[in-house]
């Protein structure tokens, strides 16, 4: 009998209980049985030991079973509505990016170390909303911030990356924004100067919503999840380890959807 | 002496198919890599070579039945040489096989080229570069080869008659002339057959593999990733070397005819004139040979050193043949041997600018690829439209170096007297020999290309490590940088050449109005001139070849009109050739869930076959109004009408294909250059409107630019074929 597993879905949220290996689900979730679903996937690996009233766990031991031809069960879907918020950061295993062709990469959790020589940030936030957002705030702090409940603006769970600024990290008005792909620019250029000169807000919306799913080259340190108390931090593989380790992977993760 | 020098042509064309052989052989003896590298490289093999039978299938069909037509026009109404079912029928046949060579090796040379690169750069570049020879020798070995023995028997056994010694000179010129019909014809099928099948294979991969599917280049899981790899033979390798093959073949009997009609007043001149351009272009063969030796480099080579190693290779092979080639014409013994020099050298140089204006153009390392990634903020909009500005802006110096060119010539070749108008044509003829005479090694540098670019696929599928990829897309890159310049080069030859070959048009209709016995040209005023020693002045007069005369006017017109019709057409073949591509690669990933997830194999032989199919389809109707189109104008409007036709062909077939070549290399850089990391780099904004640019110059650069070379060689040779039945039977 093959291990079950429980996944947290972020694109789009859900839980769902898998007879399949991390690796099989990733391109399960992305390409489908049949017809292809196409669409790149982030989720977690949850401890299948977890148990919480939130979620009707019963049906894992119902469903989530071999099917009549001997096949494993692809999918169970326990909750598709506010599962973030209702799953503990302790309960998170391991991270899965899956491209659009049903590449999977792992992402374990590593040690984290505040840099403090980096003044301004820029996070894309995935799970239970999406924006991108500039800060001053390195990221654990910012986690801190955007999970308080004493803020009026606040979410309890979030998982987010961090994403290059280049030179813009420390000369938001002039310095070179040649291979950053990010839409709107010059906006970003304004809320990275006014959080720079202004010390106000430490963190500005820069796009309400991303559409173009996760730009992988901009990926800096790596994805975190944070709440009011707890913080985990997945360090993303270094450029040399994603072209020599991980090319497979890598080289799907740079398509996003054009020629 | 004549003989003597005349005698270099044929050992260097054997010296061509020596050499070839043994870098052949060479290539050989490498290893071929991995299991799976001989599995991939066997997938691109065998479809690279299905595609060959299949059209040679359909090139034989439409071979025999012109060859017939050509035989009842000769045979029975006696309005055509009767060489020319066998001559035509011969040019087709070994331009095939010039073809067939070429894409044979370049199909095994990458999986070796793959399989050193693992080991070294110097090795790799060596295995691909003397590989690309291979098709280089080849043309040059097998069109030269057969100049020389289509005169050699021509020259035994077309008899003097009545008209004398010099007149036989200038028949057997013209009559060897029609074995450009079947190299012409053939280059129309190679080219706008390979050129859409490389396409459709091209866009439909990219359509479905990775924007429907994410699936990044050179993935064995996408159908058609294999049918990519074998468009890249098809095109560049085979419908390469055919337009050059024809170029060549035209441009020295266009050079050779023009020689034997300048020189009429002397026999001994005749022949000087009409074995120069043949002994120059076997010169520059045995230069070629000794230049490939040079191309060479060391390991861990910056992409500067292996241009340098390229250069090193075609530059001095240039060099050389302008000595040897003035040391030809004065041992030959040829009147104004300088000023002929000077013709020579005129061609060699515009072919280097040509070269150079497109690199210019078309490189990131410039402002006019630069201009329009920048455009690309805006969104493809602005980005076609820049490309499309300029696009039109570079015709400007390989249209006005081809004029320069060919006035210098003409120039030099009369000895600065305008009014020695044969002499001065036979000196733009030579100019074209001039700037071809290294072609064995310049097209080396072109098939390289396409071979360098499937050792980066093979070694891709077949999942090679870091440092072996580093090699292959460093002579992937040099591959790029010289198939740019390539289609330059063939652009301004092609040109060149036709202008030859327009010039010798009049020449073929003198010989067909003695056939059919007028002996005097009526030029007005009742002045009357015999045929036979008619200034070409005297024919323009005779046939009223001037812009008031509205049937010129009326066939510039449609000449034009047919460059422009030709390249919607190719263009618009590749569309719906891509749509059944992408309908098959997306059935495949529907019916098999398993090519995606990477547990089954797709069906690669099928996605061939259909490019294949769809190529086939579509090439025969372009191809066949390149045929019409001089026939029936020549039917109807008369020698005016056609030359009318051929020049309007001609200055906007040229222009367009200049321009369409160009807009689609530059759009193509400008998306490598916005990858590179400017404007946003990969994935942002003005990545997505490049894509759209690049997609939409896929057709321009690859199909429509290359394949007007052809179309405007093909109705010169074809109008020269047909003056027979121009002469005879046209309405005015």
């Amino acid at each position: 009998m093959a291990d079950k597993h429980l996944y947290l879905s972020l694109i789009p949220q859900a839980l769902i209980a898998s007879m399949l290996k991390p690796e099989d689900f990733g391109s399960y979730y992305a390409i489908g049985t049949k017809v292809h679903v196409q669409g790149e996937a982030i989720f977690f690996e949850v401890d299948p030991s977890f148990r919480s009233d939130a979620f009707p766990f019963h049906l894992i031991d119902d469903r989530c079973v071999p099917k009549p031809d001997g096949s494993l069960k692809n999918s169970v879907y326990l909750s598709i509505y506010r599962v973030l918020s209702r799953i503990p950061v302790s309960a998170l295993g391991n991270l899965y990016l899956v491209t659009n062709d049903g590449k999977t990469l792992e992402l374990q959790r590593s040690e984290y170390q505040r840099d403090p020589s980096q003044l301004l940030h820029l996070y894309q936030e995935f799970c239970p909303i999406n924006p991108m957002v500039a800060s001053s705030l390195e990221p654990h702090e910012f986690s801190d911030f955007i999970t308080n409940p004493d803020h009026p603006v606040h979410v309890p769970r979030l998982v987010f990356s961090q994403l290059q600024l280049g030179a813009l990290a420390t000369d938001p008005e002039h310095g070179s924004a040649q291979d950053l792909p990010y839409s709107n620019l010059e906006h970003l250029r304004d809320v990275l100067a006014e959080l720079k000169h202004n010390q106000g807000k430490p963190s500005k919306l820069v796009l309400k919503q991303v559409h173009e799913g996760v730009i992988y080259r901009t990926i800096q340190g790596g994805f975190y999840v944070g709440d009011e108390t707890d913080f985990a931090f997945y360090r993303f593989p270094e450029r040399s380890a994603l072209e020599n380790q991980h090319r497979s992977w890598w080289r799907s993760a740079q398509v996003t959807g054009l020629a | 002496m004549n003989q003597l020098v005349f005698w270099i042509a044929p050992i260097a064309a054997i010296a061509a198919l020596v050499y070839a052989w043994r870098f052949y052989k060479e290539m050989l003896q490498h290893d071929q890599g991995t299991a799976l590298m001989q599995e991939i490289g066997g997938h691109v093999s065998r479809g690279a070579m299905a595609y060959l039978w299949q059209q040679y299938k359909i090139m034989f069909m439409v071979f025999m039945t012109l060859a017939a037509i050509f035989a009842v026009l000769a045979y029975q109404f006696h309005v055509q040489s009767t060489w020319l079912p066998v001559t035509f029928l011969c040019g087709g046949f070994f331009s095939a096989l010039a073809g067939y060579f070429g894409m044979k090796t370049a199909t095994q040379a990458s999986t070796r080229t793959a399989a050193a690169a693992q080991t070294s750069l110097p090795d790799a570049l060596r295995i691909a570069f003397r590989s690309g020879a291979v098709m280089g020798l080849v043309v040059v070995g097998l069109g030269l080869g057969n100049i020389a023995f289509w005169f050699i028997l021509a020259n035994l056994l077309i008899p003097a008659g009545d008209l004398g010694e010099t007149h036989r000179m200038v028949l057997i010129t013209t009559t060897i002339l029609t074995f450009g019909m079947g190299a012409s014809l053939q280059a129309m099928f190679a080219r706008v057959g390979g050129g859409i099948f490389t396409k459709a294979a091209d866009v439909g991969a990219d359509l479905v593999g990775k924007v429907e599917s994410g699936i990044p280049e050179d993935d064995p899981r996408n159908p058609a990733v294999i049918a990519d790899n074998v468009g890249d033979n098809v095109g560049d390798v085979a419908g390469m070397g055919a337009d050059l093959f024809e170029s060549y073949v035209g441009a020295v009997l266009a050079a050779s005819a023009l020689g034997a009609a300048a020189y009429m007043v002397d026999p001994a001149l005749q022949m000087k004139a009409i074995v120069a351009p043949i002994a120059i272009a076997g010169l520059g063969i045995l230069l070629s040979i000794w230049g490939v030796y040079l191309v060479k480099t060391e390991e861990g080579a910056s992409q500067k050193q292996l241009l340098d190693a390229l250069g090193r290779g075609i530059n001095s092979s240039a060099a050389l043949i302008v000595v040897a080639s003035l040391l030809c014409l004065l041992v030959l013994g040829m009147p104004n041997a300088w000023g002929i020099w000077g013709a020579v050298v005129s061609g060699l140089i515009a072919g280097v600018i040509i070269g150079r204006s497109t690199e210019y153009y078309t490189s990131p390392s410039y402002a006019p690829t630069r201009q329009i990634a920048e455009q690309s903020e805006g969104g493809a909009a602005t980005l076609i439209i820049a490309g499309i500005g300029v696009g039109m802006l570079s015709t400007a110096i390989p249209v006005l170096t081809v004029g320069v060119s060919t006035m210098l010539a003409y120039l030099f070749a009369s000895g600065f007297d305008a009014s020695q108008m044969n002499l001065g044509l036979y000196g733009v003829g030579i100019a074209a020999v001039g700037m071809l005479s290294t072609l064995g090694i310049t097209l080396a540098s072109d098939a390289y290309g396409p071979i360098a670019d499937n050792a980066g696929g093979n070694a891709e599928m077949s999942g090679l490590g870091p440092e072996v990829r580093e090699r292959t897309d460093a002579l992937d890159a040099l591959g790029n940088t010289t198939a740019a310049t390539g289609k330059g080069f063939a652009i301004g030859s092609a040109a060149l050449t036709a202008l030859a070959l327009i010039a010798s048009y009049v020449e073929v209709i003198r010989m067909e109005l003695i056939k059919i016995g007028i002996t005097t040209l009526e030029l007005g005023h009742g002045a009357t001139i015999p045929t036979d020693t008619a200034t070409l002045t005297d024919f323009m007069t005779y046939y009223s070849v001037n812009l008031l005369n509205p049937t010129v006017l009326v066939g510039v017109m449609i000449g034009a009109m047919v460059a422009f019709a030709f390249s919607g057409m190719t263009v618009q073949a590749v569309g719906r050739a891509a749509l059944l591509m992408v309908e098959e690669v997306r059935r495949q990933f529907r019916e098999d869930p398993g090519i995606l997830k990477g547990t089954s194999q797709p069906d690669y032989e099928r996605c061939v076959a259909i490019s294949t199919l769809g190529a086939q389809r579509e090439m025969v109707i372009p191809a066949l109004i390149a045929v019409i189109a001089p026939v029936v104008t020549g039917l109807v409007l008369g020698v005016a009408g056609v030359i009318g036709l051929l020049v309007g062909g001609l200055s906007s077939g040229f222009v367009l294909a200049v321009f369409l070549a160009n807009s689609g290399g530059a759009w193509d850089n400008a998306k490598k250059y916005i990858e590179a990391g400017n404007h946003g780099g990969k994935n942002s904004r003005a990545h997505r409107a490049a894509v759209i640019g690049d997609t939409v110059g896929d057709p321009f650069k690859d199909t429509s630019g290359p394949s007007l070379n052809i179309l405007i060689k093909l109705m010169s040779i074809v109008a020269i074929i047909m003056a027979g039945v121009t002469v005879t039977y046209s309405l005015l």
